[in-house]
């Protein structure tokens, strides 16, 4: 895979970013998240692979893979596989979730965010032309460093007073069939509706989602539009 | 002994007491409003009773609110008057209107609180079996297919057809789900809805998912009874696409909200098997669709919905559009009555269940309402002489009404005691709603949100929650609850059945759930004696 781009970049180095756009509308990336809170030294760190196509957007890890498909009339519609069980849940779309951006799901800094972010430098040329933004809200700062033509970051770093989280583009790719298959492999999965989970208590499966609840997963990159919520890892969600 | 004495000597005073005059009651009293009504609605009662009993229905229609318990029913209606203008408590549901009613227990044969396939079978067959079964007795083992043979059960709607009724199946859930499949298939499991829900031996043993169930059910009900010629349901409308179409983008509807709308992995297009069974007939799947069926079609094929269809308070936001429950009642009773026979159609409200299981009161009353709208339209559209109307639950819901909230108290607000223009408090310093769950995902407040189910992307919320400065009247709302769970459950006691036309009167008492069955066959003679 690394071999494939790598001659697309030697053979397009001026392609249009209009092409550059197209060629990585199919993308596997895996992403290096690293977290370290002020009252604890030590570096937490995790991989999460972010998939995507056209209209389908997915965060990946070992147990959970969520995916956001976006319908014809721009409401965002969820759906969770659990890998161990292979099973999964499939939420309605909502008006309310249909306002998180789906850039933000196809390329975890939404285009509303890097809207708002300043343009500190650019370098590289074509598809290779990489953006390095910055924004100060409050007492947090983002660092965005974003490969403009393909829709992809690079990295992104975020220092708040309690803490910060890094993350960084350990490899990507651009294959189509590759990544087609890898959502036809989650779509065979037998699927519940979130609907139904109440009255399937004699579903051993389904019945811990009843009794345990759904364990929030929040892989990182989970931004609102405004870079307010920087939640990071996987926890369990309070209020 | 000493029982008897006292019961001697009671009605020795009653018989004294009898002759005392009405005019000892003060004015005040005689002529107080409540005093007033509460009589007239006695008059009324006994003038009822002098009514010649009619007992044989040309048309029947059963409605079902699944979930729809009696605290739901009282917190609608407050919430309907409400929404009127009114105080709320004093009113009731169009249904809440009918003469005669009874108390109805709704345990299955090996469950204390049920489920909806147990319950609907018990209404539609006359007998009470298991939880998670459809049309089949307590001998099935559930999920096991080789067990079905033998034990199937016969429903009002297949008797109906027999008896050559028009029949429909009208329902805001998927078309085949527990309660709308338990009017015409015969099933091992409620969740064999298409065939990829099947283990692959419940396939090779022979038996037949529920969608495919209801597009052979006329060659199905032929089969089983030799010798009789249906014309199959006349009106078919929910949701539930997914079953009915092939795995395979290609056959996505513009409605489509997944990449591949269809789950069926046989490669049937039920959508256009059943267009060739009745070629006359007329499939849609949209708002537009349902607008252009006329009242003199011959049969029609519904699926609003990929899955089930939208919250009442949620349809705008469905892609292609959806009819309203009393709009597709409306209409199926336009198309059923053609049949100079008469009709036998069951209405379901799916989603009251849903959102109670979500923990989100609002949905479940606003769906309600909506209920009883579709029951009023079913009053509207039929002769009174000629149609019985029942309407009833399938189970109950750990939904309460806590507190003491002053009269006219918002029903989804924070309790504000009489006397009091601010919310009381609890032990714990903090203000609490008159609505809650026994068990549930509890608190969570999502503003505007109609859609009940998003509540489900996040875990339970333990207990109590500072509600001071939420406004738990707004749709997006959800209840706190005692017991954590992912979903609420359904509660055990018992739900109430609402009758009104030929027969109706039979509806008295705390009876079993599967007399409604004997309710409909007694008022349409489906079976001869
Ligand atoms: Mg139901
Ligand atoms: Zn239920």
């Amino acid at each position: 895979m690394k071999l494939v781009i790598l001659s697309l970049a030697l053979l397009s180095p001026l392609a249009s970013a209009a092409q550059c756009t197209i060629d990585s509308q199919y993308m596997q990336a895996s992403y290096k998240v690293s977290q370290q809170h002020e009252v604890d030294t030590a570096v937490h760190t995790q991989q999460f692979t972010l998939w995507r196509t056209l209209s389908q957007a997915a965060q990946q890890d070992e147990q959970l893979v969520e995916v956001w498909q976006q319908l014809s009339n721009q409401q965002l519609r969820p759906i969770r596989y659990f890998v161990q069980d292979k099973r999964g849940i499939e939420y309605q779309p909502s008006e309310v979730k249909a306002k998180q951006n789906f850039s933000s799901k196809q390329q975890l800094v939404s285009d509303e965010l890097l809207a708002k972010m300043t343009l500190q430098s650019e370098r590289g040329e074509g598809c290779d032309k990489v953006q390095k933004y910055s924004l100060k809200q409050a007492d947090t700062t983002i660092e965005v460093s974003w490969v403009v033509n393909k829709k992809l970051l690079e990295s992104m770093h975020i220092t708040k007073p309690t803490g910060s989280q890094t993350i960084i583009l350990q490899s990507v790719s651009f294959d189509k069939q590759t990544v087609q298959q890898q959502f036809a492999v989650w779509d065979n999965y037998q699927t519940t509706d979130y609907a139904d989970i109440g009255d399937n208590e004699s579903d051993p499966f389904l019945a811990k989602m009843i009794n345990l609840g759904f364990i929030e997963h929040s892989a990182p990159g989970f931004y609102d539009t405004n870079g307010k919520t920087l939640k990071g890892g996987h926890h369990h969600s309070h209020h | 002994m000493k029982i008897n004495k006292i019961a001697t000597a009671i009605g020795f005073t009653l018989a004294i007491s009898a002759t005392v005059n009405a005019g000892v009651l003060p004015q005040s009293q005689v002529q107080s409003q409540w005093y007033e009504s509460a009589q007239a609605t006695l008059a009324q009662k006994q003038s009822q009773a002098q009514e010649e009993q009619l007992t044989k229905a040309k048309n029947v229609i059963l409605f079902v609110g699944d979930g729809m318990g009696v605290s739901t029913l009282t917190a609608a209606r407050i919430l309907a008057g409400q929404r009127d203008g009114q105080l709320g408590e004093e009113g009731l549901l169009s249904f809440e209107e009918f003469p005669y009613s009874a108390q109805v227990k709704t345990y299955n044969v090996d469950a204390q609180t049920p489920d909806s396939a147990g319950t609907m079978t018990a209404m539609a067959s006359g007998v009470k079996t298991d939880v998670g079964v459809i049309g089949v007795n307590e001998n099935i083992e559930r999920g096991d297919c080789t067990t079905v043979f033998g034990n199937e059960l016969i429903t009002t709607t297949e008797l109906a057809e027999i008896k050559g009724l028009a029949t429909g199946v009208v329902s805001t859930a998927r078309i085949t789900h527990a309660t709308p499949a338990a009017t015409y298939a015969k099933s091992a499991d409620r969740n064999w809805e298409d065939v990829s829900d099947m283990p692959e031996g419940a396939v090779t043993a022979g038996c037949e998912d529920i969608a495919s169930q209801l597009v052979n059910f006329e060659k199905n009900v032929e089969a089983r009874f030799l010798g009789t010629d249906i014309d199959g349901i006349d009106v078919i409308m929910g949701g539930g696409r997914r079953h009915f179409l092939p795995k395979d983008a290609a056959f996505n509807s513009t409605d489509a909200v997944s990449s591949v709308e269809g789950d069926r992995t046989d490669e049937r297009d039920l959508t256009a098997e059943w267009q060739a069974n009745y070629p006359d007939g007329q499939y849609v799947m949209d708002k537009a669709g349902f607008e252009g069926i006329s009242a003199d079609t011959k049969q029609v094929l519904a699926l609003f919905n990929e899955s089930h269809m939208q919250y009442e308070a949620d349809r705008e936001n469905d892609i292609a559009g959806e009819p309203s429950l009393s709009e597709m009642t409306a209409k199926a009773i336009d198309i059923l009555d053609n049949n100079e026979k008469g009709f036998f159609l069951t209405v379901e409200s799916g989603r009251i269940d849903h959102a109670h299981h979500a923990g989100n009161a609002y949905n479940a009353l606003n769906d309600t309402i909506e209920f009883a709208k579709a029951v009023q339209a079913a009053v509207d559209s039929t002769n009174p002489e000629e149609t019985l109307i029942l309407v009833t639950a399938d189970h109950s819901h750990v939904f309460t009404i806590a507190g003491y909230p002053k009269r006219g108290n918002p029903i989804l607000g924070k309790v504000v005691a009489v006397g009091s223009e601010e919310p009381s408090l609890a032990s714990d310093g903090m203000p609490y709603t008159t609505l809650g769950y026994a068990n549930g995902l509890g608190y969570r407040d999502l503003g505007d949100e109609t859609d009940a189910d998003a509540a489900y992307s996040e875990a339970p919320v333990v207990g109590r929650v500072d509600l001071s400065a939420i406004d738990t009247n707004s749709a997006g709302f959800h209840q706190e609850v005692t017991v954590p769970l992912g979903s609420e459950t359904h509660a055990g006691e018992d739900i109430s059945l609402h009758a009104k036309g030929p027969g109706a009167q039979l509806a008295q008492g705390v009876v079993e759930q599967n007399v409604i069955f004997h309710l409909v066959n007694q008022a349409l003679e489906l079976i001869e004696q």
